[in-house]
């Protein structure tokens, strides 16, 4: 009994002042996730990983436009979107206050536009992941000419690209890839 | 992968046979029993049986060879060989410890099967769920009651057949009113019925009990469960990849989910051979006990508590936020550690953490022996948990329960130690298994109080000795129909997990059974001559979670009436024994 009380008194106080004063947590800690949106190429990488599908995306055909957006109630915090990002765009924060007031405000939408397929003039890919994939291209020593070939292939959607490559036509690449060779 | 590792990898389980002795006895003694033999890993084999030598094969393993069943399921195999499958797995504890999984085919149109129950009491709750979940008529099975589903829902629709209805669809309710009836074994009518639920006081899914008392003594105890059957094991057959559901498993339970996503990424691995390095193994077993850390000084918590010891209560939970923040520190959360992926962890341990996890545990080893020394001086803890809720050795034998449950009793069961050369790292970690002879609530506490101990032993060990090399092995191809087990030892008892591939990037069949399913079934026979004032202490000592949102009816049947009682006033009574609020 005498040593419970002196384990008692020793001990003093143990609980925090939170949610009056701040409360830390430790460096690693996994919170809510946020998007940097100019990061983002809507690849979808992340949408594929969720676990518990709290990140969707929708495209717009209408409006040209596709929508990511995260749902902190379905969020489970794993960070499997952290790791899948080719970009660095969504990182894990320390925030673990997440109640809110109003349901709207659970979700955290980006909006990204579209590129017209340069044929049938339907939206098809992010512009933002056509650029990205181009410049890629560049930066890995493509010249310019073959470059720009590439770029009228690319603006093209699959529907239209599989539709062109029945015909006989300088857009198939393969052939001319066989005549280099010969 | 190259083809070259992929044929290293098919070889491992040539290479050594753990448990070939078994299947050359069944093959011994039961001639032509065998109808096919398939190794999964060098210490876990499947033997299909025959039907009719099933019961025979059964006993021989389980009682002459010392094997304790840990789960019994079913599955639809109509897809693959034209029949359902109803799986018993067994733990061999004997001389050679492996695991053997006896497997019969059961006809797709008799559906039928022989029940095990009447000769190992253990293959009871299994054999309700195969009965409920995939109609299959378990021939001899005594109870005959629903496990799983609930009174409303339709006689002929089986949930995991694979042609039962969409998972996202429910089928309209048959019953207003509840069918389940409450069997009293032991007693009569003249019993009082004291309803304890259907929110319970100490389990963290809603389960309703009905003690049958005379007086103050409980004569007998029915119980049900399930009501927040979550169907898991359908979602992720159905909706989930093979990551997902390791996070699904997560999610299992509230407190040791990490064993359970442990277990399942084992059944995978294990499945298709994927070789885990050892740093990543060390991580986990390091992590696994981190868990059993934090679900071990709850539990010993809530004993003081339940005992009136309730300044021990806070202490205990004071030492415990220290290990929910090593938890933190170690994996990102506090909770729901989402750490494994097929073939590896997520996270690796840096020098700083490791640093700071090691001084965490010294803090907390100093710190709970303190509070242990204190809690066993106290003359309450002695007096109300001696002699109280005593698990028998034949009950023990014959249900085999898991965890500290079975260790108080004197039985040797521990899979981290048993099986431990083939569980993560815990063939080259120091760790001693903690049993005692008594099996009442004093003797379940003390194995939990000893546990801590070499929990912390194991942490920082682990901490200290991280082996080097890298933590996910990413290169290896997912086979179809490929099964095979996986096991962890949880705070509760062991989880055992069985997976078997499928051929559209998901699960065919997952099965996952928590300790305290292993465990539920030997609760009547603790409670059995008992007080009511120690039934939410002995229903604690199995170490269920705890809901505060609990009521208890108590029924009068020689008066008719009726009286409700909140759970405040049961908890009251159980710390001070005194105005009883079960007087009408």
């Amino acid at each position: 009994m005498f040593k419970l009380i002196k384990t008692v008194f020793n001990t003093g106080s143990v609980t925090t002042k939170y949610p009056f004063a701040p409360m830390s947590v430790s460096e690693d800690f996994r919170g809510k996730p946020e998007l940097d949106a100019a990061q983002c190429l809507s690849c979808g990488a992340c949408t594929r990983a969720c676990p518990a599908n709290a990140l969707i995306m929708e495209t717009d055909e209408k409006a040209g436009t596709r929508r990511w957006e995260l749902s902190t109630a379905r969020c489970i915090f794993c960070g499997r979107c952290e790791e899948v990002c080719p970009t660095h765009a969504i990182k894990l924060t320390q925030n673990f206050e997440l109640a809110v007031t109003n349901k709207a405000d659970l979700y955290e939408h980006a909006v990204f536009s579209l590129a017209d397929c340069s044929q049938c003039q339907r939206p098809f890919v992010a512009q933002k992941l056509l650029e990205y994939v181009l410049d890629t291209l560049a930066q890995s020593g493509v010249p310019a000419a073959q470059l720009s070939e590439r770029r009228k292939q690319l603006q093209t959607c699959p529907a239209c690209r599989r539709a062109n490559n029945m015909l006989d036509s300088d857009n198939i690449s393969h052939l001319r890839f066989i005549k280099e060779q010969q | 992968m190259t083809n070259n590792t992929s044929e290293q990898f098919h070889s491992q389980p040539q290479a050594g046979r753990i448990g070939k002795n078994y299947v050359d006895g069944v093959n011994h003694f039961f001639p032509s029993a065998i109808i096919d033999e398939e190794w999964q890993t060098e210490n876990q084999v499947t033997i299909t049986v025959k039907m009719t030598s099933l019961v025979e094969v059964m006993k021989w393993l389980y009682y002459d060879q010392g094997g304790w069943l840990t789960v019994s399921f079913g599955n639809d195999e109509r897809s693959l060989n034209g029949h359902f499958a109803v799986y018993h797995v067994l733990s061999m504890e004997g001389e050679v410890k492996s695991f053997v999984t006896v497997k019969i085919l059961v006809d797709a149109q008799s559906q039928e099967f022989i029940s095990i129950t009447p000769t190992i009491p253990a293959a009871v709750w299994g054999e309700r769920e195969v009965r409920d979940m995939y109609g299959l008529r378990p021939v001899g099975l005594p109870d005959e009651r629903r496990l799983v589903l609930p009174d409303d829902w339709p006689e002929d629709l089986h949930p995991l057949r694979k042609d039962a209805m969409d998972y996202r669809q429910r089928p309209q309710p048959t019953t207003e009113t509840e069918t389940y009836q409450f069997d009293n074994q032991l007693g009569n009518d003249s019993n009082r019925i004291v309803p304890v639920g259907p929110l319970h006081i100490t389990s963290d899914e809603p389960g309703h009990f009905r003690l049958f008392v005379d007086g103050e003594d409980i004569v007998d105890a029915d119980y049900r469960m399930f009501y927040v059957h979550r169907g898991m094991e359908k979602l992720a057959e159905t909706r989930m990849g093979y990551h997902e559901v390791a996070q699904l498993t997560d999610r299992v339970c509230g407190i040791c989910g990490f064993t359970h996503s442990v277990g399942y990424s084992n059944t995978i691995e294990n499945a298709l051979s994927v070789d885990v390095p050892f740093r990543a193994k060390m991580i986990r077993t390091v992590l696994l006990e981190v868990e059993r850390l934090h679900s071990h000084l709850l539990n010993i918590g809530l004993s003081s508590h339940f005992v009136g010891f309730d300044t021990g209560f806070m202490q205990f939970f004071r030492v415990r936020e220290k290990t929910m923040e090593l938890a933190e520190l170690l994996t990102g959360a506090r909770k729901t550690y989402g750490m494994n992926l097929i073939g590896g962890v997520r996270r690796d341990f840096l020098k700083e953490q490791r640093v700071k996890g090691i001084a965490m545990v010294r803090e907390v080893r100093q710190k709970f022996s303190e509070l242990v020394e204190v809690l066993l001086a106290t003359p309450n803890i002695n007096s109300r948990t001696q002699g109280i809720g005593i698990l028998s050795k034949q009950v023990a034998r014959d249900y085999s329960p898991v965890g500290p449950l079975i260790r108080a009793s004197g039985f040797k069961r521990d899979v981290r130690i048993v099986h431990g050369q083939s569980l993560e790292a815990y063939g080259s970690v120091p760790i001693e298994l903690q049993s005692m002879e008594d099996g009442d609530v004093y003797s379940r506490v003390m194995v939990r109080v000893r546990e801590v101990f070499e929990s912390l032993n194991v942490i920082e060990y682990g901490l200290d000795h991280l082996p080097a090399g890298a933590i996910l092995t990413e290169s290896f191809d997912y086979k179809p129909n490929k099964f095979a087990l996986g096991f962890t030892e949880a705070p509760r008892g062991e989880n055992i997990h069985w997976s078997m591939t499928g051929d559209n990037q998901k699960l065919f069949r997952w099965r996952c059974r928590a300790a305290t399913y292993a465990n539920w079934p030997t609760l009547r026979y603790m409670l059995r001559g008992n007080t009511v004032a120690d039934a939410p202490l002995i229903i604690g000592s199995l170490d269920p979670c705890y809901s505060c949102t609990d009521r208890v009816t108590i029924v009068d049947t020689k008066k008719q009436r009726s009286k409700t009682v909140p759970y405040k006033a049961i908890e009251q009574y159980s710390i001070d024994r005194k105005h009883s609020p079960f007087k009408l």
